[in-house]
């Protein structure tokens, strides 16, 4: 055993001294703190774009105008909420008022939640009616930290410019060619005299009053000549400006409608506005809890998160093992090795070494998370808070590590087998394709259990061990039946022991073997050699 | 004196081919072992065996009296015939890491490591990544992890292949500050002036099979006495001395010339097992042979390797 551990001392140095692992232990937390803070860092990063209309029909442009103008609102009235709460007194204390946010419409976590329905435009509304960002600061000023930043109101997302001068603006095909080039950013246009590049450029044919589809109407052909209003720009994934644009001409146009087909107009809106609240309810749950939280949603879908960790730190580890036999092998330091230490000792150690480089990784990686969670949760971080108590509650945690372990150990004497076996990197890779093949499963099931936790697919593929660790991690928080739980459990367990028997016999044959790596029928034999 | 080493009757079979056959060897205390044979004979077979890395098909072997190496694992230092080393690790944390193994504490270890990186010349290697050092360089490092735990025996597989002379001579060196401690040192080697400089006991395999086993005297005694000549007289009058067997002209290697081909200026001449050379020069004075050379001198051990293996080691290649 103290050879095992040398064995192991060494391994554990060795790899710790990569690259890879220390890539592999700073990539996780900086996207764990990414995704918490991409937000804000791709607003502050986006500059403002600019998007001119050439509006032949001239009916939208102020519609347009408008809805760009309200997002904007939308995004001041977001950021105030945010600021309002990330700077309110978190203590009561004396002469400080804790504030009661479900008070304050304005800043009220169900409006936030809630601000992509349209009845979140009435509170917005309401926001800049009642004196926007001014007035609510002055009213909340006694419940806001003394030293706090002033507030910054976020940049305008999108800008209006007019178009620049290109020749006749009625002939649209001609134009959109004229602009192209202000598109791709080899023109530029003026703003405030200085030179910016257009983001995106909207035609509005004239008769597009004409073009417009009606239900229980033949389609007007639909070709190069008319189809509607044009969207130009490079970038396409930025689907914002086009949203903006495309739901206040339908709404410009559907009020037009309405006129013409003799509705109230007022009444729509009004209707429009009505809705009935709804709630998701767990049946699990006791009564008075079934409500489904933002916890709830997080505890179903928090596995996912724990098996993808599972499965790339299991195969990172059990890769460097692979590596590192091949290295021994190749560099025949081998002999060296089993002049010094037995077989089994050696391949012990390796596998405790490079474990503990693995329990570093998740270590690390989940005490980063754990930490992050915590520094962000607080009473203004539903989201953190809802992680913090499924981690801190759930058994999500315990089953991570015992998955974790035996998920390991049967993959890890795998690829030692096979390390073992092999002379070169390259004989290995041939040999791992069918594996890997087989190992890719858990990844593409994963986003797939959780709506079916205890469904045929996972109760099936929980039963087949070297799929348990990462199914059975994946159901964790859907109260699998206990006899799965034990059952899978046991089996995976025995599955474990059988293969690092295996390995341990041709590890202790294939790691001194030169040449071809041996036939499935030598394999067997020496399986069940002494 | 006591044996550090015995084997007895080990014999492996690889499928159907005999790699070694019945050996029995015992190597003494403190001696200096040479292990030599043409290629394919069997020394690493052996050698491999006598470490436990793989299994004899049958016989025993024994080492400081135990019946398995690792159970004296500490006490053997083993350099193994193709060299390698990790590449990433630093020339001082291997030897350290081995000697470690080998029941050192890391501390222990470490000092010794930079100790003999000094001693034997790479000082400035100590902390550089073995990568980065050459292949004569890479062996002595790991001949120096061999020996780092200062093992009672130590088992070399070849090691003055890939060295160049003065490295050579630091191997020699090396080896013979171990026997001068006392020591037991065994190596393989193709090598015969290193044998014949510092080994006293030479194991001589082909085959399989053992061809001969004692001191390198010995060793000389297999093949007959003899005197080289070279002079432009005529050696008639040497042949009738009772001393000399037989006369063969030979080249200035000192290979017999064909019958067909007409002698001289160079002669081999085959003495009796107890005739004194002396009276063949007194014999050549007396005749007026004018000689520019006499050479009576022993064998060398390459000699001896040619005429003992010379025909098998051929063979061998050609298998
Ligand atoms: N793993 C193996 N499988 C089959 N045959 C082997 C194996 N290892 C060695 N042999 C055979 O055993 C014989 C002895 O090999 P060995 O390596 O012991 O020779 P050696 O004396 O060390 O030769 P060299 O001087 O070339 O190093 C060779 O004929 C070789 O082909
Ligand atoms: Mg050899």
């Amino acid at each position: 055993m103290k050879y095992a551990l040398l064995v192991a001392l060494r391994e554990y140095a060795e790899n710790a001294k990569t690259k890879g692992f220390w890539i592999g232990l700073f990539i996780f937390p900086v996207i764990i703190y990414m995704s918490f803070e991409i937000q804000t860092l791709l607003n502050k990063a986006t500059p403002t774009r600019y998007v001119a209309i050439n509006d032949q029909s001239g009916n939208y442009g102020d519609a347009i105008d408008k809805e760009l103008e309200w997002l904007h609102k939308r995004d001041i009235f977001r950021a105030f909420g945010d600021y309002a709460k990330k700077y309110a007194n978190k203590t009561e204390g004396e002469g400080k008022k804790k504030i009661n946010f479900e008070k304050i419409p304005a800043i009220d976590p169900e409006a936030m939640m809630n601000q992509f329905t349209d009845s979140n435009r009435e509170v917005v509304q309401q926001f800049f009616d009642s004196g926007g960002v001014e007035a609510s600061l002055e009213m909340m000023k006694p419940m806001l930290v003394a030293d706090r930043p002033d507030f910054e109101e976020p940049k305008h997302r999108y800008h209006l410019v007019p178009m620049p001068q290109v020749g006749d603006a009625s002939d649209m095909k001609q134009t959109a060619q004229d602009m192209k080039p202000f598109l791709k950013g080899d023109e530029m246009i003026t703003v405030d005299g200085k030179e910016k590049e257009l983001f995106a450029f909207i035609q509005i044919p004239v008769d597009v009053a004409e073009q417009v589809v009606r239900p229980n109407q033949p389609k007007m052909s639909i070709g190069e000549e008319r189809r509607g209003v044009e969207y130009w720009s490079t970038n396409l994934a930025d689907t914002d400006a086009k949203e903006v644009v495309e739901r206040a001409i339908n709404e410009e146009l559907r009020r037009a409608e309405y006129v013409d087909r003799g509705v109230d107009v007022s009444q729509v809106q009004q209707v429009e506005k009505t809705y009935v609240p709804f709630v998701s309810l767990n049946a699990k749950k006791d009564v008075g809890e079934e409500e489904v939280s933002m916890a709830d949603q997080i505890r179903q879908w928090a596995p996912v998160g724990f098996v993808y960790l599972l499965w790339i730190g299991i195969f990172t580890i059990s890769q460097m093992l692979l590596n590192n036999t091949i290295e021994e092998k190749s560099n025949r330091i081998i002999e060296v090795l089993l002049s010094s230490v037995t077989a089994r000792e050696l391949m012990m150690g390796k596998l405790i070494g490079i474990a503990c480089v693995g329990l570093t990784m998740l270590g690390t990686w989940v005490g980063t998370l754990i930490i992050v969670v915590m520094a962000k949760a607080g009473p203004e971080a539903e989201l953190a808070n809802a992680m913090l108590e499924v981690l801190t509650t759930s058994g999500l945690l315990p089953a991570f590590a015992i998955y974790f372990f035996f998920g390991y150990l049967m993959y890890a004497g795998m690829f030692l087998a096979i390390g073992s076996v092999c002379n070169t990197l390259k004989e290995a890779q041939n040999l791992m394709g069918p594996v890997m093949l087989i190992m890719i499963v858990p990844v593409f099931t994963m986003m797939f259990i959780p709506k079916d936790p205890n469904g045929t697919l996972a109760t099936v593929l929980s039963w087949v061990p070297i799929y348990t660790p990462f199914i059975m991690m994946n159901r964790a928080a859907a109260d699998p039946p206990l006899f799965d739980v034990v059952g899978t459990g046991v089996l995976m367990v025995a599955f474990t022991l059988l293969v690092l028997y295996l390995t341990s016999k041709v590890f202790r044959i294939g790691i001194l073997r030169t040449g071809q790596p041996p036939k499935i029928k030598e394999l067997f034999r020496w399986m069940r050699s002494r | 004196m006591t044996s550090v080493l015995e084997l007895r009757q080990v014999k492996k079979m690889y499928g159907e081919f005999t790699a070694v056959k019945e050996l029995d060897l015992s190597i003494p205390e403190g001696a200096i072992y040479g292990f030599l044979g043409p290629n394919g004979a069997g020394k690493t077979t052996a050698i491999r065996m006598i470490l436990e890395i793989i299994q004899p098909t049958s016989g025993t072997i024994s080492v400081f009296g135990h019946s398995s190496a690792l159970e004296v694992r500490d006490r053997i230092g083993y350099l193994p015939e193709e060299k390698g080393l990790y590449k990433k690790m630093k020339a001082w944390s291997i030897i350290a890491y081995f000697a470690t193994l080998k029941g050192l504490s890391r501390k222990e270890a470490k000092k010794r490591a930079y100790e003999l990186l000094e001693k034997y010349g790479l000082k400035d290697f100590s902390d550089k990544k073995t990568e980065a050092l050459s292949k004569g360089m890479g062996q002595k490092v790991q001949v120096l992890a061999a020996i780092a735990h200062d093992p009672d025996l130590v088992i070399l597989d070849e090691p003055f292949s890939g060295l160049d002379p003065v490295n050579q001579q630091v191997m020699e060196e090396v080896i013979r500050d171990m026997a001068a401690r006392g020591k037991t040192i065994l190596f393989s080697t193709h090598v015969m002036q290193h044998a014949e400089r510092i080994c006293n006991s030479i194991l001589l395999i082909a085959r399989g099979e053992k061809i001969f086993d004692g001191s390198i005297s010995e060793a000389k005694r297999t093949i007959p006495r003899r005197v080289r000549l070279e002079t432009d007289s005529d050696i008639g009058p040497l042949r009738s001395l009772p001393e000399v067997v037989a006369v063969t002209a030979v080249d200035l290697e000192g290979v017999p010339l064909g019958a067909e081909q007409i002698g001289g200026p160079h002669w081999d001449l085959q003495i009796a097992d107890n005739a004194d050379p002396d009276v063949i020069l007194q014999s050549c004075f007396d005749n007026g042979i004018r000689l520019r050379r006499f050479d009576h001198s022993d064998p060398s051990l390459h000699e001896v390797f040619v005429n003992l293996v010379g025909e098998s080691a051929r063979e061998a290649s050609y298998r």
